[in-house]
């Protein structure tokens, strides 16, 4: 278990610079009003856990930041770039921000080594030694530079979700995004995968999370935010949040979930 | 209750019936009145069956004989043989002229050459010995098949084919016997591995120029006697037609595919409709439309062959089934695999190429490979409209006067040479699947 996790909250990375600029954001899907008016600022080096009922919009939020969903009204600036129907930027965001899946995404007919320098090679145009000694490296920080050269489908779960993290990261990303990255391990495998966010996290990487393992979000959040049907109802600092929850469906989420 | 068992259990033979063939029959072939009395009667049924065919096909047999005559005088219960051996050379070549048939062999032969190292391990950039198959060889044949004058185009293609066969060729041996690739080896060789790239590169680049400028010297003295196509005929016929349809029904039926599927909605609607008016005609059809319609639409003084006009028809018919093979394959491919790729960059060309049509096509493998045989055996409908494919020329030998009325034994033997390239094609593509699932697991 890394110092953090042992001694409680993890001290802020946060600079001025601004990464990621939500104004007034709206989305719906068909005539479902998915995410209402959505402000948000993430800050570099800042941490940010969004937590909240299934269905309450937070994961289509991360997938509009990553322009995987696209937005009806408002702004969405990553990095300096409004996100839009220009392909050429969203090529560009996606270099920029990595993202991790709930469900892994792995390219099952890929080795290890090619999930992770497939991107490296082809769009940043590494050279392939280059590449790989990168990936050896990123492989190596989450702990399984042995499995090199196996298929995502003879890992565990666990492993995959590693396998994951360290393939977003090879494109040396500037923002970390995570869609429920807990959520369809087993209990066991949840750790390890949290250990290495957790690991991230003390690099100063600014990371955005979706997730309901409080007890990470206590560890490395800067910030927690509470959505429910489309709209951001509470944010606040770890302690505050999880200790006095103001909102009344604040309380019964936690009250469910802890 | 507790410890159930403190010593390990040790292991014991399996009973004889699991292991012994007598087992086996026992279990799968008499184990009860009814399956004995079907086991017996079947092996009787095969056994008439097999005797009658040896019988009339190998020991009452003909197999030298003038004409169908002394055949019979020979032996009225026997197959004869001697018509299709006597027909052998139009069967494979049809009437392509006796001197010349070399040129298909070697063009044939260069072929199998070229694509050998595809399948022999150790040998280093197998896409390209694909891609160089594929943009160079058909010109380098077509011309080795038909002769006659050799436009500047159809130079540099079979100059390009001469220079690249060599390279491969190259490539090959040094990588069975050094086990590296080909630039490797002669980098090495002159001492510039320490060189900057682009150093390198530049030079590999000067060696294939140089390559190709020789091989273009050397093509530019051949004066192959030009053959018309109407002496095309036979196997020979048969596999040009479906070997030039299989190799473009497949990239023309992913475009298609790419096409429907497509966000651009005049691509899509252009994309649908085609592949959904080929496919609602039957081959025929368009065959005899290719042949009367197509120059009709050409403009005047613009005429095409007709076996150009048939090998035309046969690719955008079967473009059009693969097109819907792999619009399959890609529905089957999860979304989570286009939004990981999206993450790490990639943009569509890169999706497709990389992650989503290698994925897809592995599924595809059974009914691409099926669809591929389908296209083989419906070359046969071109003798319809008057070539003289291997199924042409199989029945024209009942028209020869010497073997007049011999029907049976050029179709058997027809049906068996069918047989022998699907049979193989379905073997490989099984192959294929095994071995491009190995590591894999779901």
């Amino acid at each position: 278990m890394s110092d953090a996790q042992t001694n409680g909250q993890l001290a802020s990375a946060a600079s001025s610079e601004v990464m990621i600029d939500v104004n007034k954001m709206n989305k719906w899907y068909g005539s479902f009003h998915v995410l209402k008016d959505i402000d948000l600022v993430v800050h570099k080096g800042e941490r940010f856990v969004i937590c909240g009922p299934s269905g309450s919009g937070k994961s289509t939020l991360i997938r509009c930041i990553n322009a995987l969903e696209d937005h009806q009204e408002g702004d969405i600036i990553v990095d300096g770039i409004k996100l839009g129907k220009n392909l050429k930027n969203l090529d560009h965001i996606r270099t920029e921000v990595g993202m991790v899946f709930q469900n892994f995404n792995l390219f099952p007919h890929l080795t290890i080594l090619e999930n992770l320098t497939l991107g490296p090679i082809w769009v940043r145009k590494m050279p392939k030694a280059e590449a790989i000694e990168a990936a050896m490296m990123y492989l190596e920080r989450v702990k399984i530079p042995e499995q090199a050269d196996k298929y995502p489908g003879q890992m565990s779960g666990g492993q995959q979700q590693r396998v994951a993290i360290a393939r977003s990261l090879c494109m040396n990303p500037k923002i970390m995004l995570f869609d429920e990255p807990t959520s369809a391990l087993d209990p066991e495998m949840i750790k390890e995968v949290l250990d290495v966010m957790v690991e991230l996290a003390e690099t100063g990487m600014t990371m955005v999370v979706v997730t309901h393992e409080m007890g990470f979000a206590k560890t490395i959040a800067d910030e927690v935010i509470f959505m429910d049907e489309g709209d951001i109802v509470e944010r606040n600092n770890p302690t505050a949040f999880f200790d006095h929850p103001e909102h009344e469906r604040t309380q019964k989420f936690l009250s469910q979930i802890l | 209750m507790a410890i159930v068992n403190t010593n390990k259990t040790p292991d014991r033979a399996a009973p004889i019936s699991e292991t012994s063939m007598l087992g086996w029959l026992r279990r799968n072939m008499f184990s009860s009145v009814f399956n004995t009395l079907l086991t017996l009667s079947m092996a009787y049924i095969i056994y008439l069956s097999v005797k009658g065919i040896l019988v009339w096909g190998l020991f009452d047999a003909t197999f030298v004989a003038d004409n169908r005559r002394e055949c019979y005088d020979n032996s009225l219960t026997g197959a004869c043989w001697a018509g299709v051996i006597d027909w052998l050379d139009n069967i494979f070549y049809g009437r392509y002229p006796r001197d010349e048939i070399w040129r298909i062999n070697a063009g044939g032969l260069l072929l199998v050459l070229w694509m050998l190292p595809m399948w022999l391990p150790r040998v280093r950039g197998k896409v390209l010995i694909g891609a160089t198959v594929v943009v160079f060889y058909p010109f380098l044949a077509g011309y080795m098949f038909s002769g006659g004058e050799m436009g500047l185009f159809i130079q540099i293609m079979a100059s390009g084919a001469i220079a690249s066969f060599v390279i491969i060729v190259a490539n090959a041996l040094v990588g069975l016997t050094k086990d590296v690739g080909l630039d490797t080896f002669v980098l090495e060789a002159l001492g510039k591995t320490k060189a900057p790239d682009k150093t390198q590169r530049n030079l590999l680049i000067v060696l294939a120029v140089a390559l190709f400028v020789v091989a273009n010297l050397w093509v530019s003295t051949w004066a192959l006697e030009g053959v018309s196509w109407t002496k095309w005929g036979g196997l020979f016929l048969t596999l040009v037609i479906s070997g030039i349809g299989i190799a473009s029904s497949l990239p023309g039926g992913i475009l298609l595919a790419l096409g429907r599927r497509s966000e651009l909605p005049v691509v899509r609607v252009l994309s649908t409709g085609f592949i959904e008016v080929f496919r609602s005609v039957p081959l025929i059809t368009v065959l005899f439309m290719a042949t009367t319609m197509f120059p009709l639409f050409m403009p005047e003084g613009f005429v095409l062959n007709k076996l150009t006009q048939v090998i035309i028809a046969v690719i955008l018919f079967n473009a059009c089934y693969m097109a819907e093979i792999v619009r399959a394959g890609l529905q089957a491919i999860p979304k989570g695999q286009f939004e990981g790729a999206h993450t790490i960059g990639l943009g569509y060309w890169g999706t497709m190429g990389l992650i989503v049509m290698p994925q897809a096509l592995k599924h595809m493998i059974p009914n691409i490979v099926g669809n591929l045989i389908g296209l083989l055996k419906d070359t046969t409908l071109v003798s319809i409209i008057g070539l003289f494919d291997l199924l042409g020329m199989l029945r024209s030998i009942s028209k020869d006067v010497p073997w007049l009325g011999l029907h049976k034994e050029p179709l058997i033997f027809g049906a068996f040479l069918f047989f022998i390239i699907c049979f193989s094609m379905s073997k490989y593509s099984r192959h294929l699947e095994v071995k491009l699932s190995a590591g894999e697991k779901h």
